[in-house]
């Protein structure tokens, strides 16, 4: 998987940042972050908090623009593009503060995912209502499918502002499936669910990778990421601080000064 | 007596078209457009002009004056309303969000309204439009008093094929995506819509259906002037969706009588209390407002709320247990 002399990925990038920099008044939030994603691998991005983790994940799924660097997916350019523009070249995420669309049923949460719907435009609403009602049929068909795997089949008829913390959670990262992804990025996927639960996304997690998804991931529990990440950027600061695997950094002094620290003797030891 | 009730069903059935074209804005997009009587403005006054003879030697100054009977200048009436909300939405609806675009809309909506009351050459100015043809008047030999109940119905039937469609509209995944976009449209636009498109969609066929409702108000009364659309005008179409439901079209006929029809007009033929001429109409307004702030204080969600679309209604055929995929198990988690 990784190149074992250089320590990085071999294959090709999904996804890649070039210097990315935003500031906030003054505030530089990220500040010249570069890195790769490999493809059909579950990436974790870790790092302190207020190190600009989700201001990248802002930049790079188009929710905000950055002052300088530039963002691909693949070989196509991405950069400061319109976030429904770089939705439809595959790449989806997840928020950090799940974000449901509270006046809405769970299952039709799953069916705004879909993207060109042929019920989306007056035109095929008058003149090709067959369509409409087939395609309709088989979002339903798959979003029930996929609402039985993430468990929350029973509450398909819920206002999503209805769930509760964790059942947002999963159905965020649910919606996100439905829109057949081919690069996720998860803000945080198990922040404030139950253990058993932390072991049900992360099983998700990875049946999405064996799917070929490429997945990229915020996560603080480090357990976590040694059980399901193959690779990891270490981001500080809003600087790239390093990247490789989990074990290769925790011989980075760097990486251990800035975030590791304690936490990974005891993750060590566990 | 019978005219009396048919002006009631008139307007009962002409606000249920305002209230939903301002609902597939506001209730389902999420739009706050308080230039909503600007449009229907725009509309009677297209409706008018495309059926008056040519201005000359009426008496009145207006533009077009075409002569054209009556569908076709209703219809061309609620495109030109929509012609005008396709201007408005290029230039506002790309930038602006929720509070900034009501706050440019109303100030929108003022200056339309300085702008018809002044530009004397366009619609008539102060004095408005009048003497517009009634419809079928002459083909149907209709007298001054059977024209009321005629076209009463004809407003109740098109008011019906209005709803008719617009219900199609808000069951279609296009309805959907305009709740979403109006319940989070960062999460919107980060599932792929394009938030402007489809605010512009919602904004077309919202002002279609204000301009057919003005169109039809100027063919029911003939004229059509400046009093007939203050900007406050807006709010009484407000507060009809909101006593209705915003979000369900039901609500919108339920809030038209209500509001409309009992509150507004009925009043009005309500006999004068001695030595108090008007007074029962001065109070209108007031009423109106009380009843707003009753129904967001005490029911908010309106008459008849906004209904949840159950997965039944799919027609997805197999049941849970036939489901095609089995749950992942965290199993997956335990590998070396
Ligand atoms: N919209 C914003 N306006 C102003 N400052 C912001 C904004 N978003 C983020 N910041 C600032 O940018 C910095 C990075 O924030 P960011 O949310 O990216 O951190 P993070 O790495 O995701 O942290 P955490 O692990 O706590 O989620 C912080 O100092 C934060 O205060
Ligand atoms: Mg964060």
């Amino acid at each position: 998987m990784l190149d074992s002399t250089t320590g990085r990925p071999e294959r090709a990038a999904a996804l890649r940042c070039e210097g990315i920099t935003k500031a906030f008044q003054g505030v530089h939030a990220v500040n010249g972050a570069s890195f790769d994603v490999p493809e059909g691998q579950i990436t974790a991005l870790i790092g302190p908090n207020g190190a600009g983790k989700t201001t990248v994940v802002n930049i790079l799924s188009g929710a905000m623009r950055c002052d300088s660097g530039r963002a691909f997916i693949g070989t196509t350019e991405i950069t400061n593009r319109p976030s429904h523009t770089i939705a439809r070249l595959g790449l989806l995420r997840t928020f950090q503060l799940s974000r449901e669309l509270g006046g809405l049923t769970v299952l039709e949460n799953m069916l705004v995912a879909p993207a060109d719907q042929a019920g989306e435009s007056f035109v095929n609403l008058l003149l090709r209502p067959g369509l409409i009602e087939r395609q309709e049929r088989e979002h339903a068909e798959r979003a029930l499918a996929l609402l039985d795997t993430y468990g929350l089949y029973d509450h398909r008829d819920t206002r999503a502002r209805e769930l509760s913390g964790g059942q947002k959670k999963l159905l965020e990262i649910a919606r996100a499936v439905m829109a057949s992804p081919t690069i996720l990025l998860l803000d945080e996927p198990m922040a404030g669910v139950n253990p058993a639960l932390i072991e049900l996304i992360g099983g998700y997690i990875v049946d999405l990778k064996e799917h070929g998804v490429t997945v990229l991931m915020i996560e603080h529990n480090l357990n976590v990421v040694e059980k399901i990440c193959d690779y990891v950027i270490v981001l500080a600061e809003g600087r790239t601080l390093a990247t490789g695997r989990l074990s290769e950094l925790r011989e980075n002094t760097d990486v251990v000064k800035a975030y590791l620290g304690e936490v990974i003797d005891a993750g060590a030891s566990h | 007596m019978v005219y009396y009730i048919f002006t009631l069903v008139f307007f009962c059935f002409d606000y249920f078209i305002l209230a939903m074209g301002l609902n597939i804005q506001y209730g389902e997009a999420g739009i706050l457009n308080f230039a909503y009587i600007g449009f229907v403005a725009i509309g009677a006054y297209f409706t008018g002009v495309f059926s008056l003879p040519s201005s000359a030697g009426t008496g009145q100054h207006y533009i077009l004056g075409l002569g054209l009977p009556f569908p076709v200048n209703l219809l061309l009436g609620g495109l030109a309303a929509m012609f005008f909300a396709l201007i408005v939405a290029l230039i506002t609806l790309r930038r602006l969000r929720t509070d900034y675009l009501a706050i440019v809309l109303i100030s929108l909506s003022l200056v339309l309204y300085d702008f018809c009351n002044n530009f004397v050459s366009l619609f008539n100015g102060a004095d408005g439009l009048y003497n517009v043809p009634e419809p079928f008047a002459k083909a149907f030999g209709l007298t001054v008093n059977s024209f009321i109940p005629f076209f009463a119905c004809v407003t109740a039937v098109i008011s019906l094929l209005m709803w008719f469609v617009m219900s199609r509209v808000m069951r279609a995944p296009v309805g959907r995506t305009f709740r979403a976009i109006r319940d989070d449209e960062v999460v919107a636009a980060a599932l792929g819509k394009n938030v402007f498109l489809m605010r512009l969609k919602a904004m077309l066929i919202g002002s279609f259906y204000a301009g057919v409702g003005g169109g039809l108000l100027i063919q029911f009364g003939g004229s059509f002037n400046p009093t007939a659309w203050l900007p406050g005008e807006t709010f009484v179409v407000f507060a009809v969706l909101i006593v209705g439901g915003a979000g369900n079209n039901i609500g919108m006929f339920v809030g038209a009588l209500l509001v409309e029809t009992l509150l507004i007009h009925l009043p009005a033929f309500l006999p004068e209390i001695p030595g108090h001429p008007g007074l029962i109409e001065y109070f209108d307004n007031a009423v109106v407002g009380i009843v707003l702030m009753l129904m967001l204080w005490f029911r908010p969600q309106g008459v008849v709320p906004e209904r949840l679309r159950r997965a039944a209604s799919f027609g997805v055929r197999s049941g849970l247990g036939m489901l095609p995929q089995a749950p992942i198990e965290p199993a997956a988690l335990d590998r070396p």
